[in-house]
């Protein structure tokens, strides 16, 4: 646009201009003071006065036409639009809190066409550019949090253009500033970007809601120990709820929830706090449910339960050792167990059978009754692991405990079976259900060999090279196994076992080497089948000797490490980023540490290979559900594997990860429908304007975005051009001539 | 007809090996590896135990009265042999002074305790009251050349030794002796037992059956509590100190107050 108005000379600084109006000014008041004094001639002095005093300051300024192009550039203005779930609830007037927002950002448009709006969402970590929504696209409104602090401290940093004004619009529901924060620290937070933050609120109205608004913990979880949880509940938007009743349950992979707590929450003022402890059995990923009994009425059912995720870690592993006679290898292992501080060792060892004559009376004795009831059944669930060592079943009566045994296992235990004269086929396990949870078949046909009583030296399988497992004992003796005085004759593989070691010469039904030692996940259960009794000489050989006898304990710290879940043993590690949403894609990430398989320097066992294939099998827990299977190659040693998972249900899931025919880890979570976000569907219009007050904006309501005071646009001028109206010393001249008339007419008035 | 006894014959001989296929084979040799083995330990110029019958005796009575298995033909290991790290245990006995060990000898030793081994000194020529013999003396210098660190205490009825299998209140052998045994103890566990007893005295029986020494001054009874004290030995180098495990004290206690051996 091009625009011509008057101006001074250019070469004249504004100051300039500015101090010789102020003369000017300040001689016309003089002149007004000075014709008090007159005698006559008022209108002339005056007129002639004042002609002289603008003729001086137009010789000083020397009027000039100014030509331009001149444009208007609209503030730039950022606008912070909430993309976390909660604005997927309902708000005012039957829309959700997104087609709110949405229509609120439209209206600012459209009422401040000359401001430039930079519409960003923010959530987790810096804002991005808001999806668009407007064809009902709900993926604006999918963050697991709603971080506004964060958001601005990006801004701050960011090496954009900086806006003039910042419009946050939301329902109010943030965790950062959280609810009830100080003026301080939310003056605070508007000094980082140190422009008005603004703030709309899209929601009003309270919905009729009862929820569980936060669960927290009192420490770390650990097994066997109680846990004290609160819970916070709350009953909002006239909803009629004076008790509500609180549950807690475990979601478990065989068999219905186990309740773990349960209370009456009294509400007052729509909220209670609620004191429960649950005592977790089993370390590992656990996912509890907390979930309430909400009163008719309730509008928002997603979160009357909340799925909890604990990672039930241990002070100390509890194992039930029971060895069927003492030997070498019974002795080594109870040391082994006995020498670490963290493992708690319960120990039953048969001493004397019903054939042994000890020539003495009971008193004489120091052997006690075996209590086969009592650690079968009421205190089986208080032990980590069961070890059983060369153990007849049938003699003790634990055949009875057998099944005991397999639900302890498929509720998240873990099995070894140690092998000797009596383990395994020779020991009855043959076809009872015990042996459906080992990770090896046991012939129980008549006529079959319980036991091969040729030395061997055992190979190594490549799944047993690639198994973390089993890296402490390869890093203390390589590759190289001593003798062993014979093997429990072991059958296939069944589903889920791997193979660790192999027999050289002994093959199974099925043509494959006959595992030797094997390992195997039984539901949420984990089992370990050795089929030798000469573990012990890992540490009393001329081979367990040249390593200071520490290969036993290192095939024992992988053994039960990985039987505990201990994440050094595991073959990856597996997270869901950002977590799972439900209805939400989500992404599943495994970072593997197994090694490649390939032996090491000497080794003359399994052959060397790679493996390519990761497999991933997603299943739900607590509800039968069709499995996902994926399968991916794995690209190379060092980046981890992304899984792209498809929307699932709110529930409890677990994934496993098998890599190629080898070892499997597993990972545990819950898919939550709102979580955090939905927990509380409260909107908080007092926090946004809290904001607004402390970061020196304003607050509005949506409906209400008149009275936003946005910033005025900047005018920027082009081609300016400035032609001087006259040469100045025709200014000069004319001052001159102009002053002479004002002196002549000031001396014919009397004044001097 | 004629041939109907050698049918009989042959239908029993069937229906025997149809029976012995037809049951889950026993491991045999499988698991004798692991059986308690009281190996004699032979240094300088020793060529067997002191009392050569004792240890396979030893293993008899421990297969006999207790679940453990035990090698009925112990083994011999000469102290600088390196086999003598391939099993737990070892039995050292004498009736006279022992050459000092050779570097070697100590150095196999030495390898021997750093994985965990037992070694039981066993004097066979105590005084009556259990003053120790030349053997005893030697055994003991040599030893102390071997832990340089340790010395012996003594150990009574309140160690786990006591009662790994009998609940016994004393150390007895062919001689009555002191009470106690005493032992090298290190990290809780005993590394050297020495016995002023002649427990190999006592467990010793010939060919004939016979017993091959006298027991003094208790007899039969003495000779007994003897075998109970080689028989708990052989228990805690199979189960180290499973006794002491709080699961057995307040069983334990109750008999200790009550009649005991």
């Amino acid at each position: 646009m091009l625009s011509t108005h008057l101006g001074p000379s250019a070469d004249l600084p504004p100051w300039a201009v500015g101090l010789a109006c102020a003369f000017a000014i300040l001689s016309l008041a003089l002149l007004l003071v000075e014709m008090r004094r007159r005698e006559r001639g008022g209108t002339i002095i005056a007129v002639s006065g004042l002609l002289a005093v603008t003729a001086l300051l137009a010789a000083a300024v020397r009027p000039a036409r100014v030509s331009a192009r001149e444009s208007t550039v609209g503030a730039r203005v950022v606008v912070l639009a909430d993309t976390s779930r909660s604005m997927a609830l309902e708000g005012d007037g039957g829309r959700s809190r997104r087609v709110e927002r949405d229509l609120a950002i439209a209206g600012l448009q459209k009422k401040n066409p000359s401001v430039r709006l930079v519409v960003l969402g923010f959530g987790d970590g810096p804002p991005l550019p808001l999806a668009d929504s407007s064809g009902g696209d709900a993926t604006s409104a999918r963050a697991p949090h709603s971080d506004l602090g964060a958001a601005l401290r990006a801004l701050a940093v960011s090496s954009d253009e900086r806006p003039a004004a910042l419009v946050v619009v939301s329902d109010g529901r943030l965790d950062d500033p959280p609810e009830d924060a100080p003026e301080a620290s939310l003056r605070a937070l508007g000094e980082t970007i140190n422009v008005p933050i603004h703030t709309i609120a899209t929601t009003r109205g309270i919905p009729a809601d009862a929820s569980v608004r936060r669960v927290t913990a009192a420490g770390a979880a650990v097994a066997h120990a109680p846990l004290p949880l609160r819970v916070e509940v709350g009953c909002a938007g006239g909803l009629a709820c004076d008790e509500l009743a609180v549950t807690a349950r475990e979601l478990r992979d065989d068999g219905p929830p186990a309740v773990l707590a349960s209370g009456l929450a009294h509400v007052k003022d729509g909220t209670a706090v609620l004191d429960l402890t649950i005592t977790l059995e089993r370390a590992g990923a656990r996912i509890v449910e907390i979930a309430i009994a909400a009163p008719p009425g309730d509008v928002i059912p997603d979160n009357d339960r909340r799925l909890v995720t604990f990672d039930v870690g241990r002070e100390h592993v509890r194992v039930l050792h029971v060895a069927g006679h003492p030997t070498n290898d019974v002795a080594a292992l109870r040391q082994w167990l006995k020498s670490d501080s963290s493992v708690d060792v319960i120990a039953f060892f048969i001493l004397r059978t019903m054939t042994d004559d000890a020539r003495a009376t009971q008193n004489e004795l120091a052997l006690i009754p075996f209590p086969v009831d009592q650690l079968f059944t009421e205190q089986l669930a208080t032990f980590d692991a069961v070890v059983l060592q060369d153990f007849d079943a049938q003699p003790y009566g634990l055949e009875r405990y057998l099944p005991n045994i397999q639900r302890y296992v498929r509720n998240g235990g873990g099995l070894v079976m140690v092998g000797g004269t009596n383990s395994f086929m020779a020991g009855g396990y043959a076809g009872t259900p015990l042996a459906d949870v080992l990770p090896v078949e046991l012939d129980g046909s008549r006529g079959a060999t319980s036991a091969d009583t040729m030395t061997f030296v055992p190979k190594w399988t490549p799944e047993g090279l690639a198994a973390p497992l089993l890296d402490p004992l390869r890093s203390v003796l390589g590759d190289e196994l001593p003798a062993m005085p014979g093997a429990n004759v072991l059958g296939d593989l069944r589903p889920g076992g791997v193979a660790l070691w192999s027999h050289p010469t002994r093959s199974t039904k099925g043509g494959h080497d006959m595992p030797v030692l094997a390992i195997g996940e039984e539901s949420d259960g984990r089992t370990i089948a050795l089929g030798i009794d000469g573990a012990w000489e890992l540490k009393f050989s001329q081979l367990g000797a040249d390593t200071g006898g520490r290969a036993h304990g290192a095939l024992w710290d992988g053994l039960l490490g990985w039987l505990m879940r201990d994440p050094r043993f595991e073959p990856a590690q597996i997270e869901v980023v950002g977590g799972c949403t439900a209805e939400l894609a989500s992404m599943l990430r495994a970072r593997i540490v197994a090694s490649s398989g390939s032996p090491r320097e000497g080794h003359a066992g399994g052959t060397a290979r790679t493996a390519p294939k990761v497999v991933l099998d997603v299943r739900r827990i607590d509800v039968e559900s069709p499995p996902i299977h994926i399968e991916r190659v794995r690209p190379d040693e060092a980046s981890p594997v992304d899984f792209a998972l498809p929307a699932l249900r709110a529930g409890a899931y677990e994934a496993r990860l098998r890599l190629g025919e080898g070892v499997t880890t597993r990972h545990d979570f819950a898919c939550e429908a709102g979580g955090d976000e939905w927990a509380d569907s409260r909107p908080d219009a007092q926090r946004l304007r809290a904001l607004a007050k402390a970061a020196g904006g304003s607050f509005a309501f949506s409906s209400e975005l008149d009275s936003l005071p946005l910033p005025k646009p900047t005018v920027v001028s082009a081609e300016r051009h400035v032609t001087p109206l006259a040469p100045p010393w025709t200014w000069t001249l004319a001052a001159a001539v102009l002053l002479g008339v004002h002196w002549v007419a000031r001396r014919r008035s009397g004044l001097s | 007809m004629r041939l109907r006894p050698f049918a009989l014959l042959a239908f029993a001989l069937a229906l025997a090996v149809a029976l012995a296929l037809s049951c889950p084979r026993p491991a045999c040799a499988f698991g004798d590896i692991g059986a308690f083995d009281p190996r004699v330990l032979l240094t300088g110029n020793q060529t067997g135990a002191a009392r050569p019958s004792a240890p396979g005796r030893w293993a008899w009575e421990l297969v006999q009265r207790t679940s453990a298995p035990a090698r009925l033909r112990p083994s011999v290991v000469r102290a600088d042999d390196p086999a003598i790290v391939e099993a737990p245990f070892l039995y050292w006995s004498g009736d006279t002074e022992v050459a000092p060990l050779t570097g070697s000898e100590i150095s196999s030793l030495r390898r021997f305790f750093a994985l965990g081994g037992i070694l039981l000194v066993d004097d066979a020529a105590p005084g009556d009251r259990g003053e120790p013999s030349a053997f005893g003396k030697s055994a003991r210098r040599e030893v102390a050349r071997v832990l340089p660190d340790s010395s012996p205490i003594a150990i009574g009825s309140d160690h786990v030794v006591f009662r790994t299998f009998y609940l016994l209140r004393r150390a007895e052998g062919r001689v009555e002796g002191p009470a106690s045994l005493e032992a090298i103890v290190h990290g809780g566990e005993a590394q050297v037992l020495f016995s002023e007893h002649d427990l190999g005295g006592a467990l010793a029986r010939g060919p004939s059956g016979m017993w091959e020494q006298a027991v003094r001054p208790g007899g039969d009874l003495q000779r007994e509590h003897a075998i109970r004290l080689a028989v708990n030995i052989a228990m805690y180098v199979l189960c180290s100190n499973y006794k002491d495990d709080q699961v057995h004290a307040k069983w334990l206690m109750r008999r200790r107050t009550g009649t005991t051996p």
